[in-house]
């Protein structure tokens, strides 16, 4: 994949614009898209527009340019700045609801498996892994460095002699670092069909071919047992 | 015989009309729900107005003044229409005031009921009422005109003043998806006002768009050239309150600063004009219709905005949309005309 100045993935313009046809096909578009009087409400209460060249503003403002070139110059990084926190739709005075449009172009990347997508996922690899496989969703053995780094400089510490620390706290745990909770394998599998039928297994096989197979395997055990 | 017609409302509009139709000859009874005529600029006390600065006394004053000398005209305050019937070509209407009730037959009607001022405290994110610091454009007439401008939390004059334009106006969380068309250039007016009489204050005006139309706009140049207002373009997004007893406002700056949060030591919000709870009462009372932003409706908005869907019954002033003084009085005249051709033409 090439990349332009910005940081933008180079692709040509009929492909720039089925990406935005898909957009707009979606059945929340509409909805979330009105008429913006570009006031920077929802950006003022934007979070990570504290932090980043960010902006719900400018998220609407692309989109009602009808210039495929733009939306798609949200596609790479900009979209995974959003935390979803729906503020910008709370507060929007016409309506609108940028986190929602941004909602809509994550499950494009991630369905068809754009790089960021996956790059953006590498980290949550594991939760995903936890999560479908075995229903729990941060252990402590998921701490370390290299997938945190969002946690701050202490994350080396953290991920350090977990077995012992886990014993440190006072209040029953499982004591084991692998897992949270339990969760009993009927209820394993009732979650495997949700994911099935919601299509999760199958955005997994797209971001993550490789997870997916662990993942896979793990579901034939349970499913088989 | 004299013609008999009632003006509903003593606020510019309905004045005007009232005094018009008296210097014609006509029996007029002019019905105002308030103590006192001159509408919303006497009742908050308008004390300059635009797009001058002449002292409202010079208009508003002056309208009273006329209205209450003309023996054309029978005043009713404190008073309203108890209830209303068509006759034929005529109308049937009770007047109930501190006198007593009166019962009347009148050739025409004219409706001058006005509007009232959005409150701001419907819309939580401005937290009027919550900060005594946070005021609107009609408290700030009021304390510009009793001349007492200083911060309501402690008396004392304020370093800075934040103005936010189109509070209550344009946004459809509120229902209200119009333009005030006023509150634009009051705010500037106001911004100039602050300005001279408080020199070492700073003020900011917070906006999407600026519109203060037509010759309006030489405010705007003023209030950047003579008086350096400072003119930011973003909505604000949230009011808190800040350290050593400030406000602060938050938003976007989408043109320069990009995301901003500034303690202030007042806040004025502008807030805009509603049809009020009277235009739906007018409504159901005459039988006339209210149009989707809660106004009352004109039969044809370019060709006849001074009629209402009902003949006989006529529109005057703001009670058909947020307008300037000059504007309500140029309609005052203009259903003047009208119910006076209808009167004519029917007694
Ligand atoms: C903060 C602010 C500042 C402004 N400053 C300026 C300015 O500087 N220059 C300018 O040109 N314009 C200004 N305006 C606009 C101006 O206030 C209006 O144009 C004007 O008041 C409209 O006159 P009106 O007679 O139509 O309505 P109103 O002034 O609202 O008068 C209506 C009258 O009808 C009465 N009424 C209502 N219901 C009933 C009822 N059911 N029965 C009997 N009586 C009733 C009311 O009590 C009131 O007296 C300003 C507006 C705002 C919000
Ligand atoms: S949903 Fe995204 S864009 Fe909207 S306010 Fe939250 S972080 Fe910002
Ligand atoms: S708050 Fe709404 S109208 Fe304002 S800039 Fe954001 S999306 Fe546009
Ligand atoms: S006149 Fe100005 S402040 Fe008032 S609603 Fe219109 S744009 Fe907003």
């Amino acid at each position: 994949m090439e990349y332009d100045e910005n940081g933008v993935s180079i692709v040509s313009n009929d492909f720039k614009k089925e990406i935005f046809e898909e957009a707009k096909k979606d059945f929340r578009y509409e909805e979330y898209v009105k008429g913006c009087l570009n006031c920077g409400v929802c950006t003022g209460g934007c979070p990570p527009h504290r932090f980043f060249d960010f902006s719900p503003r400018m998220v609407l403002q692309n989109c009602k340019s009808n210039d495929p070139a733009l939306v798609w110059g949200m596609m790479d990084e900009y979209v995974w700045a959003c935390f979803q926190c729906f503020t910008c739709a709370m507060i929007c005075p016409f309506l609108n609801n940028p986190g929602g449009v941004i909602a809509i172009l994550r499950e494009i990347s991630v369905r068809r498996g754009f790089e960021s997508a996956k790059k953006v996922l590498k980290p949550y690899s594991r939760v995903l892994l936890k999560l479908t496989a075995y229903g729990n969703q941060l252990s402590p053995d998921m701490i370390q460095p290299d997938f945190f780094p969002d946690w701050g400089p202490h994350i080396g510490y953290a991920s350090e002699d977990l077995p012992l620390k886990r014993k440190a706290i006072p209040m029953p745990t499982l004591q084991v670092t692998n897992l949270a909770w339990d969760v009993a394998p009927e209820a394993m599998k009732e979650l495997y069909t949700i994911f099935d039928e919601a299509g999760v297994f199958k955005i997994i096989e797209v971001v993550d071919p490789s997870l997916y197979e662990i993942i896979q395997d793990i579901v034939d055990d349970v499913r088989s047992e | 015989m004299a013609e008999n017609i009632l003006v509903i409302g003593g606020g510019p509009a309905g004045l005007h009309a009232a005094i018009e139709l008296a210097e014609l000859g006509v029996n007029v009874s002019l019905v105002e729900r308030d103590t006192f005529f001159g509408g919303n600029p006497k009742k908050f006390k308008y004390k300059y107005l635009f797009p001058d600065l002449q002292p409202a006394d010079n208009v508003i004053g002056e309208l009273v003044k006329r209205a209450e000398s003309n023996n054309n005209i029978k005043k009713y305050l404190s008073a309203n229409i108890e209830s209303f019937k068509e006759d034929g070509k005529k109308f049937n209407a009770v007047i109930k005031s501190s006198a007593g009730s009166e019962t009347k037959t009148f050739d025409s009607v004219i409706v001058a009921t006005g509007f009232e001022h959005f409150d701001p405290a419907k819309d939580s994110k401005y937290s009027y009422q919550l900060f005594d610091d946070v005021i609107d454009i009609k408290d700030l007439e009021r304390m510009m005109g009793e001349g007492n401008f200083t911060r309501p939390s402690n008396g004392k004059p304020p370093k800075n003043v934040a103005i936010i334009l189109c509070v209550g106006s344009r946004d459809r969380h509120v229902g209200n998806q119009y333009c005030s068309r006023v509150c634009c250039t009051v705010s500037v007016k106001q911004a100039i006002e602050l300005r001279e009489h408080f020199p070492e204050t700073e003020v900011y005006i917070f906006y999407m768009d600026i519109r203060t139309y037509g010759f309006y706009e030489d405010l705007y140049w003023e209030a950047m050239e003579e008086h350096d207002v400072q003119i930011v373009k973003g909505r604000v997004a949230e009011i808190t309150s800040g350290p050593d007893n400030t406000v602060i406002c938050k938003g976007e700056d989408t043109l320069l600063r990009g995301p901003f949060e500034i303690p202030f030591d007042m806040v004025v919000l502008a807030s805009g004009m509603e049809g009020g709870p009277q235009s739906p009462e007018m409504a159901e009372k005459l039988g006339i219709e209210l149009d989707e932003h809660g106004f009352l409706k004109q039969a044809n908005v370019t060709l006849s905005p001074f009629k209402s869907n009902k003949d006989g019954i006529f529109l005057a002033g703001a009670c058909t949309g947020p307008k300037a003084i000059a504007d309500a009085i140029v309609e005052g005249g203009a259903a003047a005309m009208k119910a006076y051709i209808y009167a004519k033409k029917n007694s």
